[in-house]
């Protein structure tokens, strides 16, 4: 499989990509504004993946995932239902044929519906933004053949669906998430674990959240989803208020979440707050790297095309080093 | 501008708290809706730029609503001169009234006192009349207004301070009232009667305690003169005095024991308490033998007995040490003479016979410090010589006297001498008829059944005046076993009972004879006839008919500066001119026939020569000039002296005065209606404002909330 996955914006690694209003047009990008106006959250993601497509001149549908990727050699109990005849004629040994169903994804998307995915300064909520993500990922995936599933969770697992590639297995995914968000606060544990226990088979986890709660079981959860052999991607999503923390009135400041109030002057409290963030997202980005997990982070006012393409080079990476293991 | 009630002034005090309030008030309407406090902490309350720009009008506005309200109460008004702020214009007329007396020249006060006068000579105006005085015991113009007037303006000033810099001090008491009065009259008599000048007495004085203002209480304080003191203080303040104390006259042997009796009396702002006080040495600045101590709290006075100077030291002052100032330091002394003076006694008493009325006599006269009476005693037999009735101001009968005998006592009689006749019998009754001019008193022997007492005695006559006392007036433990009885209408019209005994005879009579008198007693006192010379009133009573004979003369030998003094208390013959030598070595003559020498303008011995010798007496310091202690301003008030602002009801009354000018002036111009408008006037601009500030939020905030 190759694609030229080369952005046409900054190459940099650093996932704080300008989100300029006239970015998105300048790259050729869907502009976020006028994305997150398209009430269909289908239509949303099919326009994101057709932009990704168009814009980096390869078409969708030239289905490399239609291809086989890979034989292996027969093992005693395998079913012989898969074996290659073709290959056996040539070769005069037993491969089993890696179909399309096996050799691609078994994606599973981890959203995060907690309270504090519900803040939101540019018009829509991170919650919104997340689960366009997701929505987009999982119809990239679902073209490709891969099968998705979704959970959804806030201090406890929402909905569930089971990584599928059948037909209307989308189109419950974005009912999913299309159910607003909730919850009383962000719990990343619970989640995790039970994501563990229910998902045995290997396969891809992306993980959609503003990470706005202790990161200490982060960590070990994560390790346990590494163990459990999947791969990881997560996708820091935060909104550009909470980035930038551009208030300039004092006043009471309510978490959501908690109901909590405090009196903030953000002259004062902005750079601490500044140093706090990057301090947290430092944490969680070395954590991920420690665990080989892809980190990136995300404006909900940045191009969905620019996760895309985090996405796809973070599976490329993975695939690369696959590879390089393999031999 | 002024207030009339200025106390509400305080409560825009109260503004301070909102203000306060408003600078640390921690809440805020405005909510930020936020996705995660994790990251936050509460930011300590200050005060930021937004919220000065938002709320300081309506603060401001507030503060000015409770300042407007507070100045209201306090009622302001605006005060507009008087007429009697204006100044009038012919000037004022001063009487600058200095005092020289003796206390004045303690430390600096004499400086103190010039320098004053020179500040206030300075500070006159070419239309003011200024007189200038001193005083101590009298006044003394030195600069009178018409001086004052006829010398050029400018300079009238050095003129007067040149007058007070040729005085001193003086050892004159302070008569502060005559002073004060003097000046006053003296201001009463310049009064220009067609304009109304401003009158005023300057006085510039120590205020010492000891200055008299007896003069004042009977003096009606003129109105429209001001009394305005300017005291002078003396840098150091322990003063005590040292006064001789007047001798009794004690029987001479005792004169050994003590040789004088001072008192030291001690000031009442004194700071010290123990002083030491003695004969003077040569040179009067040390002690010529060992001082006494003594002890003298502040304000009180002790009395201290020295012994007599050492002996070869012919000392004439006794000195005090031991406080700050030593011009009230010296007593000088000069012991009294003991004056000679006999009293003949006629009668045929043995001498030493003790039941004899001549024992009695002589036993009953005591030699003394002051006088040493000597009974001369020339019985029948004897010779009288001329010299037995020189200083004789008393002679004593008891029997008949020859002829010769009675004409001595005649010449005693013209000379305003007394006879003392004693009937010890009714024959020496012809001795009262002999003198008397009369033909026959009548004598009789008396019939007394047990015994007679005196009753009915006159207290009024001189004689028994020092028994008038209830406690010695009690004559009934004397009983008189004989006595003869006079008809006492025999006796001239001109005599006079001075007594009688409980059967109304006559006890005692006095008959006028030439100038002098005749005492008749009817009886006597030796123990035959009575009790009397056992009594306790029987030397007393020869002592005060001693004295009515003019044979106690009083003998003083100590003297006050200011006083004058008789020459003939000092023994002086006026009859020539006498010189007498003062203590600072000058000498004054006083022409033939002056009775009084009035120039004992200081402490010290003066001397005197009388004949062949020399008399001395001494003149010391006022004791008053000893109380140094400043007295309260407020004394001369009391005394009716009009001090500014001193006076009770003066003051008073122009306190009262002044606000019922106040509060009329306040009531016309009605300043507080203005200031209640005002604030009402800002009170609902606020209200306004505060409406349309909340107003305006509220459509912020939902504007937000609907975006």
């Amino acid at each position: 499989m190759r694609l030229d996955l080369r952005p046409t914006t900054d190459a940099s690694d650093s996932p704080m990509r300008s989100a300029a209003p006239g970015a998105s047009r300048r790259t050729g990008f869907v502009d976020t504004q006028t994305l997150m106006a398209i009430r269909n959250l289908e239509l949303r993601a099919r326009v994101v993946v057709e932009g990704f497509w168009s814009g980096i001149h390869r078409s969708p549908y030239h289905g490399f995932s239609v291809e086989f990727t890979e034989y292996r050699q027969y093992s005693p109990g395998d079913d012989p239902r898969y074996l290659d005849w073709r290959l056996y004629a040539r070769s005069d040994r037993y491969f089993i044929k890696k179909f399309e169903d096996e050799t691609n994804l078994r994606c599973h998307l981890l959203v995060d519906n907690s309270r504090s995915m519900t803040f939101g300064s540019t018009g829509w909520t991170k919650a919104e933004y997340a689960n366009t993500l997701a929505a987009t990922l999982a119809y990239f995936l679902y073209l490709q053949g891969d099968a998705v599933g979704l959970l959804t969770f806030d201090e406890s697992i929402r909905d569930y669906l089971p990584a599928r590639h059948r037909t209307g297995h989308l189109r419950h995914l974005m009912l999913a998430l299309e159910k607003p968000a909730g919850g009383r606060a962000t719990d990343l544990a619970a989640p995790l674990k039970r994501i563990v226990e229910m998902v045995r088979r290997r396969g891809l986890m992306v993980f959609i959240s503003d990470l706005l709660a202790p990161l200490e079981t982060l960590e070990r959860n994560l390790t346990s989803l590494g163990a459990c052999g999947h791969d990881v991607m997560l996708f820091h999503v935060l909104d550009p208020s909470e980035l930038t923390f551009n208030f300039t009135d004092a006043s009471m400041f309510l978490d959501v979440e908690s109901g909590r109030n405090l009196y903030i002057d953000p002259a004062s409290a902005r750079k601490e707050y500044l140093r706090k963030l990057e301090a947290h997202c430092a944490a969680a980005r070395a954590a991920c790297q420690k665990l080989g997990i892809g980190y990136a982070r995300l404006a909900t006012d940045q191009p969905l095309e620019l996760a895309l393409f985090d996405f796809m080079r973070e599976r490329m990476q993975r695939g690369k080093s696959a590879k390089q293991v393999r031999r | 501008m002024s207030f009339l009630t200025p106390l509400f002034l305080l409560g825009a005090i109260a503004v301070a708290a909102p203000v306060l309030f408003h600078l640390i008030r921690r809440t805020t309407r405005e909510r930020t809706v936020f996705s995660s406090l994790l990251f936050l902490l509460p930011t300590p309350p200050r005060v930021t730029r937004r919220s000065k720009l938002e709320n300081i009008l309506l603060l401001v506005l507030r503060c000015l609503v409770l300042c407007l309200l507070a100045l209201a109460f306090a009622r302001p008004f605006i005060q507009k001169p008087t007429d009697a702020d204006k100044p009038t214009g012919p000037g004022a007329r001063i009487v600058i009234l200095v005092d020289t007396s003796a206390s004045m020249r303690r430390g600096s006060l004499w400086a103190d006192a010039r320098a004053k006068a020179d500040e206030i000579l300075r500070a006159t105006s070419p239309v003011d009349q200024v007189a200038l005085f001193t005083f101590d015991r009298a006044l003394n113009r030195l600069v009178t207004f018409d001086t004052w007037t006829q010398t050029a303006a400018g300079e009238r000033a050095a003129l007067a301070s040149k007058a007070l810099a040729e005085t001193s001090p003086g050892w004159f008491p302070t008569h502060l009232g005559t002073a004060l009065v003097s000046a006053a009259e003296a201001l009463e008599e310049s009064k220009d009667k067609l304009e109304i000048v401003k009158r005023r007495i300057v006085l510039i004085t120590d205020l010492q305690e000891g200055s008299r203002l007896d003069p004042l209480q009977a003096y009606e304080w003129p109105k429209g003169i001001e009394l305005s003191v300017e005291p002078v203080k003396a840098r150091r303040v322990t003063n005590a005095g040292v006064q001789l104390v007047a001798d009794a006259d004690e029987a001479d042997k005792k004169s050994a024991e003590t040789a004088v009796r001072v008192r030291v009396s001690n000031s009442t702002d004194s700071k010290r308490e123990q002083f030491q006080v003695g004969w003077a040495s040569a040179d009067g600045k040390g002690f010529a033998g060992a001082p006494v101590d003594v002890y003298v709290p502040p304000g009180q006075g002790r009395i201290a007995s020295l012994p007599a100077p050492p002996a070869g030291n012919a000392v004439d002052r006794v000195l005090l040490q031991g406080d700050d100032e030593d011009f009230d330091n010296t007593a000088f002394v000069i012991p009294p003479e003991a004056a000679k003076v006999n009293v003949l006694y006629l009668g045929a008493d043995a001498e030493g016979d003790a039941k004899q009325p001549l024992h009695f006599l002589k036993h009953a006269f005591q030699q003394t410090r002051r006088h040493h009476v000597q009974v001369v005693a020339r019985g029948p037999g004897a010779m009288l010589l001329p010299a037995d009735t020189e200083n004789t101001p008393l002679a004593v009968v008891t029997d008949t006297v020859p002829a010769d005998r009675l004409a001595v006592l005649r010449r005693m009689l013209d000379s305003g001498h007394t006879v003392f006749l004693a009937l010890r019998n009714a024959d020496a009754a012809s001795v009262l008829a002999s003198l008397a001019g009369i033909d026959s008193p009548g004598a009789t022997e008396a019939r007394v059944a047990d015994y007679s007492l005196l009753a009915e005695i006159d207290f009024q006559h001189p004689l028994f005046a020092p028994f008038a006392d209830p406690r010695f007036s009690d004559f009934t433990k004397i009983h008189f076993w004989k006595h003869r009885r006079l008809d006492i209408t025999k006796l001239p019209a001109s005599a006079r009972v001075l007594a009688r005994f409980d059967d109304l005879d006559p006890a005692l009579v006095e008959v006028p004879a030439g100038r002098g008198r005749l005492m008749v007693l009817a009886t006597c006192w030796h123990p035959e006839d009575s009790q009397l010379a056992l009594s306790t009133k029987f030397v007393p009573l020869l002592y005060s008919l001693l004295d009515q004979s003019g044979g106690l003369p009083p003998q003083p030998t100590q003297f006050t500066v200011a006083g004058d003094i008789a020459f003939a208390s000092v023994g002086a013959d006026t009859n020539q001119p006498i010189t007498v030598l003062k203590p600072d070595a000058s000498r004054v003559t006083v022409a033939k026939g002056e009775a009084n020498f009035s120039q004992a303008d200081q402490p010290g011995t003066y001397s005197f020569t009388v004949g062949a010798g020399t008399k001395r007496f001494a003149v010391n310091l006022d004791p008053a000039e000893s109380r140094t202690a400043p007295m309260p301003l407020d004394e001369l008030a009391r005394f009716g002296a009009a001090l500014p602002g001193l006076t009770p009801d003066a003051a008073k009354a122009e306190a009262n005065k002044r606000v019922l000018q106040n509060t009329e002036l306040e009531g016309r111009q009605k300043i507080w209606r203005w200031l209640v408008a005002a604030a009402l006037a800002v009170l609902l601009l606020e209200t306004w404002l505060a409406m349309w500030t909340t107003r305006r939020l509220t459509e912020a905030s939902d504007a937000a909330a609907a975006s």
